[in-house]
């Protein structure tokens, strides 16, 4: 005859057995390749974080491409903002006099940068951008850089991948689109668009810009699940003034994919 | 008569005249910069013009219009008066450095009469041809005020023993470098002399205007106390690598560089002291000299990041021919240790920034590394200053540390990128933005003018004072633009993003 287990151990052998189901199951399914916390960048935007799998990953090259007004700018000051709240530093390239414009600090400050830990580089052509890029890689201290996606030799972001990933650093590049070779290189792609841009009050002077709304699409993602989308909103960087009345939309329809600010 | 003084009155405004020759048939103003500057010092001409130190640039200018404005160079000032502080050494054994311009000597014990003292501090000076430019004032009295009072009275004067009472008698109260609030309470109370200050009973002047009192008394009757201080020398460190062959190829150069920098370290150590600028020199065979100069992050006295900081700097030098020489020099000398933060692990490596900050001006110019602020301003591009990114100020204070926050917002914030403003061609109908170039306009909001008055210091495009009314537009294609219409003509000045 066999004498029943005593309910305790029973009780134990249930938790085990579940533990295990639960351990199966998740090895089986896309959030098991959630990224640890240490390992990422968080935008701090849920929704897009989530599609990404817990964040930027560290160590890799990311993009942000869409048209002027698609919200990658927005998206690079929150990773800036991550930076630089965690205490350390990040860095900044850019072409001020070029088509993209230079970052405006305000706005920066306004998305959470802790401007004092920002370094701001201005560069004025491909090659410097690169060189800007590969000295800030090799210093190892700057846990987020951006710049924009110039188009550079496939040699140059072969080194600039090797250094981020050495310094273990999220190089972000910005820009309408990705050649093909930092298509290549990249890690990971998301492809941004504003389909709806929020107005408040009523027209003219009673009028004023509240925000945009924006849709994230994920290309490609080497250590995650590709194709998920996201959307958020991002609210105007001025908080001076209360809203004059409840936003409104105004959709654009038929964004054109690449726009470009020569007008 | 213990006590001479070398005075330069007006000394600011005398070295700008002595950088620019040209000013100096014109009343003049020093001030600290150009724009938003203040006026620190004017010569007598612009002071009866109305000028003041301590008004605005643009009020100084309103009330001196003929006056020219020369920005004060205190690396400069501070440099021509080490070298007369130097030049003084041949007139006597001590000298005080009272401030740029004022410096005192002891005479006592010196041979010669009383104008013999005077003429060897007026020789001194002039050994050096730039200082015997500077318009000097030479006193001579029983003590450090006295003396001062006599050099600002007249150029020459001398004041014997038991004559400084009666000699400060009928000086003005300025003379006391007191406060403006000060010389106007004692005024009210009809005091306009150090005669009739000094003849103010004691205690209740004390009791009334505080213990700094007493000494104000004290010099209104001629009574000085105070010992003259010698003046710190300065520690000068550098070494020299000469005639021991050419550096030809970089591993050289370095190998010649690494050995000088141990040295200057070695020196730095036995002088206790760490550095916070280097200063390097090439002499080249074809007699070229190729001056560097770098800043560290934190001052330091260790040989590995003063040599990575100077390898990094030498990354954008050409030479044309073999080096022969190295000089080194190691400057801002700090006492004491390296001050570590309390969360120094996690923090960046002032170090290391330091020399990707060398790097990058190296390989991208001087301005390649700055860091942004937001300031006060009526337009968008107002807002923004840069200002050089210093990397000992990575490190974080504990509070700062404890408090890093951490965002988790729904909702990102919209950036904006500024443009350097573009002509844009804009269709208007109905008084508003209704087409730019060929692109409709779906949505725009404005206008918000921006008219500043005539003292304001940006000026338009036509040299006028700014004037203008931005519109945010939405286009047909999707983009967000900040348009402004500047008296009749549009610029694309920013998009958001």
């Amino acid at each position: 005859m066999v004498s029943p287990m005593p309910l305790d151990q029973r009780r134990a052998a249930l938790d085990g057995l579940r533990a295990a189901l639960a351990a199966g199951h998740r090895g089986a399914s896309p959030e098991a390749f959630t990224q640890a916390e240490a390992s990422v960048v968080r935008s701090g935007l849920g929704s897009l974080d989530a599609a990404l799998g817990g964040g930027f990953p560290r160590g890799t090259i990311a993009t942000l491409e869409g048209p002027p007004g698609s919200g990658r700018s927005a998206v690079a000051a929150r990773l800036l903002a991550t930076a630089t709240a965690g205490g350390g530093l990040a860095a900044l390239v850019e072409s001020p006099n070029g088509p993209e414009g230079a970052f405006y600090p305000p706005a920066l400050a306004a998305a959470g940068v802790d401007l004092a830990r920002l370094l701001v580089v201005p560069a004025k052509d491909a090659a410097g951008i690169a060189r800007a890029a590969d000295i800030l890689l090799r210093a190892a201290a700057f846990g987020v850089v951006v710049i924009p996606a110039v188009a550079l030799k496939a040699t140059a972001w072969t080194r600039l991948a090797g250094l981020t990933h050495r310094s273990n650093a999220l190089l972000v590049a910005l820009g309408v689109a990705a050649s093909d070779e930092l298509r290549y290189f990249a890690s990971l792609r998301v492809r941004l668009q504003a389909p709806a841009v929020r107005w408040s009050g009523g027209t003219g002077l009673f009028c004023a810009l509240a925000g945009i709304e924006v849709e994230a699409a994920v290309l490609k993602h080497k250590r995650a699940v590709p194709g998920k989308r996201a959307r958020f909103d991002c609210t105007t960087f001025e908080r001076d003034g209360a809203p004059l009345a409840a936003p409104r939309e105004c959709v654009v329809r038929g964004v054109a994919a690449e726009r470009t600010i020569a007008l | 008569m213990s006590v001479a003084c070398a005075l330069v009155p007006a000394y600011r405004v005398a070295v700008a005249r002595l950088a620019a020759p040209a000013l100096r048939e014109r009343p003049l103003i020093v001030a600290d910069k150009l724009e938003r500057g203040h006026a620190l010092e004017l010569c007598p001409r612009a002071y009866d013009l109305g000028a003041r130190a301590g008004m605005t640039l643009v009020q100084a200018a309103a009330c001196a219009r003929e006056a020219a404005v020369a920005v004060a160079d205190p690396a400069r000032e501070r440099a021509l008066w080490e070298r007369a502080l130097d030049a003084l050494d041949a007139a006597s054994p001590l000298v005080e450095d009272a401030g740029n311009g004022t410096a005192f000597l002891e005479m006592r014990g010196i041979a010669g009469s009383e104008s013999h003292y005077v003429a060897s501090v007026r020789e001194a000076f002039a050994s050096d041809p730039e200082l015997a430019a500077l318009p000097l004032a030479v006193g001579l009295g029983p003590n450090k005020f006295v003396a001062r009072a006599a050099a600002l009275v007249r150029d020459g004067t001398i004041v014997r023993d038991g004559d400084e009472r009666a000699f400060v008698a009928p000086l003005p109260l300025h003379v006391l470098g007191l406060e403006r609030a000060t010389l106007e309470r004692l005024e009210l109370l009809g005091v306009t002399t150090l005669r009739t200050l000094a003849a103010l009973p004691h205690g209740p002047f004390v009791r009334r205007f505080g213990a700094e009192a007493a000494r104000w008394h004290a010099l209104a009757g001629g009574v000085d106390d105070a010992p003259l201080v010698p003046r710190v020398r300065r520690l000068a460190i550098d070494r020299s690598l000469f005639g021991e062959g050419t550096a030809e190829r970089e591993d050289q150069l370095l190998f010649a560089l690494r050995t000088l920098v141990a040295r200057v370290a070695e020196d730095l150590a036995l002088a206790g002291k760490r550095c916070g600028v280097l200063r390097l020199e090439m002499e080249c065979e074809d007699g070229e000299r190729h001056p560097l100069q770098t800043t560290l992050a934190q001052p330091t006295s260790q040989t590995a990041t003063m040599f990575d900081l100077l390898r990094a700097r030498l990354e954008g030098v050409v030479l044309r021919s073999p080096v022969v020489g190295l000089h080194l020099a190691a400057e801002r000398l700090e006492d004491g240790g390296a001050k570590l933060s309390l969360f120094a692990n996690r923090d960046p490596d002032p170090d290391v920034v330091g020399v990707a900050l060398a790097r990058l001006e190296a390989a991208l110019g001087p301005g390649s590394a700055l860091r942004a602020s937001v300031v006060a301003g009526n337009r968008y591009e107002a807002r923004v200053a840069y200002e050089p990114f210093v990397a000992a100020h990575v490190t974080r204070s504990a509070r700062a540390a404890l408090a890093a926050p951490a965002h988790d917002d729904a909702r990102g914030t919209l950036a904006y990128r500024l443009l350097a403003p573009r002509r844009v061609e804009v269709r208007v109908r109905g008084g508003r933005p209704d087409a730019v170039g060929a692109r409709r306009v779906l949505e725009a909001a404005g206008p918000w003018r921006v008219d500043e008055a005539w003292w304001a210091e940006a000026l338009d495009t036509g040299g006028r004072p700014i004037q203008n009314d931005a519109y945010d537009v939405l286009l047909d294609d999707g983009a967000l633009c900040r348009i402004v219409n500047e008296r009749g003509r549009w610029f694309l000045c920013g998009t958001y993003d």
